[in-house]
């Protein structure tokens, strides 16, 4: 069943339109915090919502907000629109076509947590949506939502447009804030995490932008109303990306605990005289699951509980014309080239891996590989500086464990050595 | 107040450890003599996180830990070995060598890399990569002192932070991402700094080799002497290797904490070759009307001996000069003062150059005051050029305890990190009100601005303000030369002085001990050849034939400082040991022994070695109470021009000076070209554009063909040249007179009409 929160009025009306917007109520509840609700409300809102992070990790958003030392330094809220998980294209459909719930859900995010000046850093190949975006932002402050002395209020809330450069590394939150802050983009070491010492130094927030588009819909709806729906410690709903061997590729709004198989026919179902045989239910890092797996229900515990994740809420179906040693080999090309380099196992351990597959694709390979491939993939991950590197191993070693054959019949043609 | 660290104790492979709360875990195993190997960390830099080699297993954490991010726990139970740590160490070291060229053979880091030491000690021996190996780019040429090979670089970063975090100079970068990424500089530029040899001592691996060692040697087949540099008044603690009599390369200290840190300028690193070289002086040497005659030294003592009786018994000790010590060691200076009390000659004073003082007086500060000063104020030649380490503390200061730094008067402080600028001392009064720690460093050059600057102090002091002031000395040992008394004592001829004498002819022999006044004293070149050629007998000590010595009647062979053993003191007051590294060309004697020599052939006692001893190592105060010198500053004023124009400003160099480095040609690159510095605004009113040629003149003076650098730094109104260059000597001119600049010519036009 799709639901209509986020996605309301998408495809229908012009969203981009900051008077039809508010016609349909928009920027109310970003007025009813200031005038009514107060930071500690909204807070309070957020914390009995259940709301967890729709970036990838699904961490609880009040308990992230909760962390920021009271030190009386200033605090900074970045959203994260950096949208480049293989897979995922929810960010960029928000962006694109609702651009004014992304700006109040900033809004309320950032008087919540007391950031007077936010940011959002926007994918670089999203020239469309940071267009767009921008263009809503002048309507926006136009209108007196954003700056100084919100509704005569004493509230200030700055909003900062960046557009990235094009590195999927950048959406990594350190790696983020070092390239909004015209560094190079790598992830930093932590401690210190970027509640205690982010942006500039001073304490920061990074949150998704479904994350915090899902805010004026708490408010105005009730946290009850959110947490009342779907799994109890994963509550609520959820824009997901589903793709690959589909009918109907596209963005679907979902309850949490639907489960795969209704995802897969709300896509469509599979192709004409096709059955899918593998899931990869979280974007490019998470671990496959199979056709046995299609009855659960997608919500992040169930995920994690069969080894896998949620992640950014990036389904893709492969069917049985999957050629899986291809598959393999695209994904860890992107994350060998994604790398920032910084440290040792990703940077070297990816671009062996990458070496190593196309050898097999091109007849090169011995049946040693494979058991090669595994331990490689196992030793470089858990050990690496931020989650990139970790990312590699799961769905290499999901397929290859599931689809040994198909590897198998890559290396036999190799005529055997003297 | 201050409170003990809290202490916790936690057990390293089951060793009971107690070390200070906040103690890094990779520190801690230090306590236990327990290696964790690293490449990424340095304690100096901190942790980066990067090469992940430093894996340890703690207790009731699931995945293996970077020993050199974690902070001490009570009670935490820390494993460094066993077969989880040895498996992730395993790992990080296949992946390291993966693509690494494994060249060890033809690598300089052979036998001190830490890829190699620890691949022995913790790899596999194999590698399961069947691929062809990854090249990068091999021997770059990164700057005018290092090469690179981005394939034997393990990315560290040690190298970008320490040009980051260290300098703030950022020049040093890494290039692309993942497996392609490369070391560079950010701009494409080559890599120019004071401090560049430093990053091949941080570099775990041979990936970054200084030019002057590329190819040269073996770590295991030198002999190491530990010594103090003595390039320049800072006093940085110095290793120099040598090998069957060459010194190949010098390296830093890492436990000089209290001076350098553990790094090293470039002039102090780079500059060893002139010692070699084919110009140096290597017997005593006499002039007979134009020509040059080798001579014995017995025969040169006598000589000098015999000259001074003469002019003694004729024309009393008054009609006798004594010149330099600025570069000797403190027994040196020591031998020399005896030697010319004994004769009775007053006519003493190491000042052969710009500089009229040398000692920060009674508010003498360490370099730890310099580090924890709230602010630091520079007047006159900042220590960016003069005391090039002393300056990585500045910036330490303004990076990491955010002092602010001011500099008062015609040069900016150029320290690569932000300062403001003040155009006179009377302006700072007012803006240090909130600060309480004040640091002072002052050239030492004016000496009205410098009684000035102690009235100021003083009355920062009454307020309660801790001030610590610092003079960097013009020469190495200006402090020693000064705090032992080469200064004419009651009214005795200073150096100018002496130099009048000498043209109204009542100067009858003059002895200089390693200086050169020709190029350096403020009187000008003309000035003082012509006092030089009107002294019957001058008798110079140095390495070389300088402009000075050319002049002498006879000139002695000295010996280098890393030849000699002694002490010195660095600019602080704080006495170092000088040792000898390196033997010496067989006829040359330190300047030490020469007096000693000398004064056997005249019959004067000397003090006891251990007498000696106790002087040369003794604190600058108590060599003031025992030897009771009062220090005679005699003004000397420098030509000053109050009208409008371009006033003048003349800046110290690192590898400026006509001594040594003027002697190494492998140094050709980093000496400084006779030029001029302007900024852009001051430049385009006077019509000068970036590298221009230009005259420079002052009162029928002129410096010709001077290289235009435009430089937002510079202050406006202000044109900066170079001191001590021999090709454009600065001495004819004084600091702050007004020049005027002509016959601008672009340099590419002038190029065009020679082809
Ligand atoms: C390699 C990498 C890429 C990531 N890319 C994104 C991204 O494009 N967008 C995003 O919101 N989070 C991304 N994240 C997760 C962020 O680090 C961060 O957890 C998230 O923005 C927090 O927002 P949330 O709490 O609202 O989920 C990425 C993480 C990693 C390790
Ligand atoms: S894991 Fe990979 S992407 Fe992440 S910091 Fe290390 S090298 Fe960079
Ligand atoms: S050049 Fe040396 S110091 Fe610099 S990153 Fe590479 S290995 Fe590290
Ligand atoms: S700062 Fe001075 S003492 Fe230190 S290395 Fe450089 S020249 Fe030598
Ligand atoms: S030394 Fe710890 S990660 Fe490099």
């Amino acid at each position: 069943m799709v639901v209509k929160v986020l996605t309301e009025g998408i495809g229908e009306v012009d969203l981009c339109d900051i008077e039809i917007y508010r016609a349909r109520g928009g920027y109310e509840q970003w007025r009813r915090a200031v005038t009514a609700l107060g930071a500690a409300g909204v807070m309070d809102a957020t914390n009995r919502s259940g709301l967890r992070g729709r970036g990838g990790a699904g961490f609880p958003t009040a308990r992230k907000w909760s962390f920021l030392p009271a030190n009386g330094r200033p605090r900074y809220l970045v959203c994260n629109s950096d949208e480049a998980e293989p897979g995922t294209f929810k960010d960029r459909m928000l962006l694109e076509r609702t651009p004014h719930q992304v700006i109040e859900g900033i809004l309320i995010g950032s008087y919540a947590i007391g950031s007077r000046h936010s940011f959002i850093y926007i994918r670089g190949e999203f020239a469309e949506g940071y267009r767009i975006f921008k263009a809503a932002l002048a309507q926006a402050r136009a209108a007196g939502f954003v700056g100084e002395r919100i509704f005569g209020s004493d509230v200030t809330v700055e909003l900062t447009v960046h557009r990235g450069a094009g590195a999927y590394i950048c959406g990594e939150e350190t790696a983020l804030l070092n390239s909004l802050e015209g560094r190079r983009g790598e992830p930093r070491l932590k401690p210190p995490f970027p509640a205690v010492k982010g942006l500039y130094g001073e304490p920061t927030v990074v949150n998704n932008v479904e994350t915090l588009a899902y805010l004026p819909h708490i408010l105005r709806n009730g946290p009850e109303w959110f947490a009342s729906v779907g799994p109890q410690r994963s509550p609520g709903f959820k824009v997901v990306s589903v793709s690959g061997h589909v009918k109907r590729p596209g963005n679907f709004e979902v309850p949490l605990g639907t489960t795969l198989r209704e995802l897969l026919e709300l896509a469509g179902g599979p192709l004409e005289g096709r059955k899918i045989v593998a899931i990869q239910p979280g974007g490019g890092s998470s671990a496959c699951l199979f056709e046995e797996h299609l009855g659960l229900s997608y919500d992040f515990d169930t995920m994690a509980a069969h080894g896998t994740m949620l992640g950014s809420g990036a389904i893709v179906f492969f069917d049985d014309s999957t050629d899986f040693v291809k598959a393999a080999l695209a994904l860890v090309r992107f994350y060998a080239h994604e790398s920032c380099g910084q440290c040792t196992p990703c940077r070297e351990g990816g671009h062996w891996l990458e070496v190593t597959l196309e050898r097999i694709l091109h007849g090169g390979g011995v049946e040693s590989d494979i058991d090669m491939l595994l331990a490689v993939a196992h030793q470089l991950t858990g050990i690496n500086l931020c989650p990139l590197g970790d990312s590699i191993e799961p769905f290499l070693a999901s397929v290859v464990k599931r689809f040994e054959g198909q590897f198998r019949s890559y290396v036999r043609t190799l005529p055997v050595p003297a | 107040m201050t409170t003990l660290p809290k202490e916790v104790t936690l057990s390293i492979d089951g060793l009971p450890v107690t070390v200070p709360e906040g103690t890094l875990l990779v520190e801690a195993a230090k306590a236990v003599q327990t290696d964790i190997p690293v490449y990424c960390y340095h304690p100096k830099l901190g942790p980066a996180g990067l090469c992940r080699i430093c894996l340890v297993e703690i207790e009731k954490t699931p995945k293996l830990q970077i020993a050199c991010n974690t902070v001490v726990a009570e009670g935490m139970v820390v494993r460094t070995q066993g077969p989880k740590v040895e498996d992730g160490r395993r790992a990080v070291l296949e992946f390291l060598l993966l693509n690494h060229p494994l060249d060890c053979p033809i690598c300089d880091k052979g036998g001190e890399c830490d890829l190699q030491d620890y691949s022995i000690a913790y790899g596999q021996g194999m590698s399961r990569l069947a691929e062809r190996k990854e090249l990068k780019p091999k021997a770059i040429d990164l700057g005018p002192t290092i090469v690179l090979d981005d394939e034997r670089c393990i990315v560290c970063q040690r190298c970008s932070r320490f040009d980051e975090i260290v300098t703030n100079e950022r020049s040093l970068v890494v290039k692309d991402r993942g497996q392609r990424d490369v070391i560079a500089t950010a701009t494409g530029a080559p890599y120019r700094s004071n401090f560049s040899g430093n990053v091949t001592e941080l570099c775990p691996v041979g990936a970054l080799t200084s030019k002057t060692y590329r190819f040269r040697s073996r770590p295991w087949d030198l002999q190491r002497t530990r010594t103090t540099c003595q390039q320049c008044s800072v006093g940085c603690a110095l290793n120099v290797d040598e090998r069957h009599g060459n010194v190949l390369r010098t390296m830093s200290v890492p436990s000089d904490d209290a001076v350098s840190e553990g790094w090293l300028c470039d002039r102090g690193r780079y500059n060893v070759g002139f010692y070699a070289d084919e110009r140096r002086i290597t017997s005593p040497l006499g002039r007979f009307g134009d020509e040059w005659v080798q001579l014995s030294w017995d025969d040169a003592i006598e000589l000098w001996a015999t000259r001074l009786e003469e002019a003694l018994a004729s024309a009393g000790s008054a009609s006798i000069g004594v010149l330099g010590g600025g570069r000797l060691l403190n027994e040196e200076i020591l031998l020399v003062r005896h030697v010319m009390r004994a004769l009775g000659i007053a006519n003493v004073d190491w000042r052969t150059g710009r500089q009229r003082q040398a000692s920060p007086g009674a508010r003498g500060g360490t370099y730890d005051d310099l580090e924890n000063a709230q602010a630091i104020v520079t007047l006159g030649r900042p220590p960016s050029q003069s005391a090039p380490v002393m300056d990585l503390r500045i910036r330490k200061a303004v990076l990491r305890n955010g002092a602010r730094l001011i500099s008062i008067g015609a040069h900016p402080a150029s320290s690569f990190v932000p300062a403001t600028h003040l155009a006179r001392l009377s302006d700072l009064a007012g803006t240090l009100a909130e600060v309480e720690r004040i640091a002072f460093v002052w050239d030492g050059i004016d000496a009205a601005l410098g009684a000035e600057a102690e009235a100021a102090l003083a009355k920062l002091a009454a307020e309660g303000k801790h001030v610590s002031v610092f003079v960097p000395g013009e020469t190495p040992n200006a402090r020693g030369a000064e705090a032992l008394g080469l200064l004419p004592a009651g009214g005795a001829l200073d150096t100018r002085a002496q130099l009048e004498a000498a043209r109204g002819g009542t100067l009858r022999i003059l002895s200089i001990f390693g200086a050169n006044p020709v190029l350096h004293h403020p009187a000008g070149a003309a000035f003082v050849r012509e006092a030089l050629k009107r002294v019957p007998f001058v008798v110079a000590t140095d390495l070389f034939l300088t402009e000075t010595g050319r002049l002498a009647h006879l000139v002695l062979p000295a010996k280098a400082a890393f030849e000699k053993d002694g002490h010195s003191f660095d600019l602080t007051g704080a006495v170092h040991a000088v040792n000898a590294a390196h033997g010496a060309p067989p006829d040359a004697l330190s300047d030490g022994e020469v007096m000693i020599a000398l004064a056997a052939h005249l019959g004067i006692d000397l003090p006891s070695p251990r007498e000696l001893a106790d002087w040369a190592t003794a604190s600058p105060a108590t060599i003031a109470n025992g030897l009771g010198d009062a220090a005679l500053c005699g003004s000397l004023a420098p030509a000053r021009d109050g009208a409008a124009g371009l006033r003048l400003a003349i800046a110290a160099h690192p590898f400026a000076g006509g001594g040594t480095v003027y002697f190494d040609d492998r140094l050709g690159e980093l000496r400084p070209r006779p030029g001029l510095l302007l900024s852009p605004a001051t430049a385009q009113a006077a019509g000068i554009g970036e590298a221009d040629l230009v005259d420079l003149a002052a009162g029928g003076r002129v410096l010709h063909d001077l290289v235009a650098t435009l430089d937002g730094n510079a202050l406006e109104g202000v044109v900066t040249i170079v001191d001590g260059l021999p090709e454009a000597p600065a001495n004819d001119f004084g600091e702050g007179e007004t020049v005027t600049l002509g016959n601008v010519r672009s340099s590419r036009a002038l190029a065009g009409s020679v082809v």
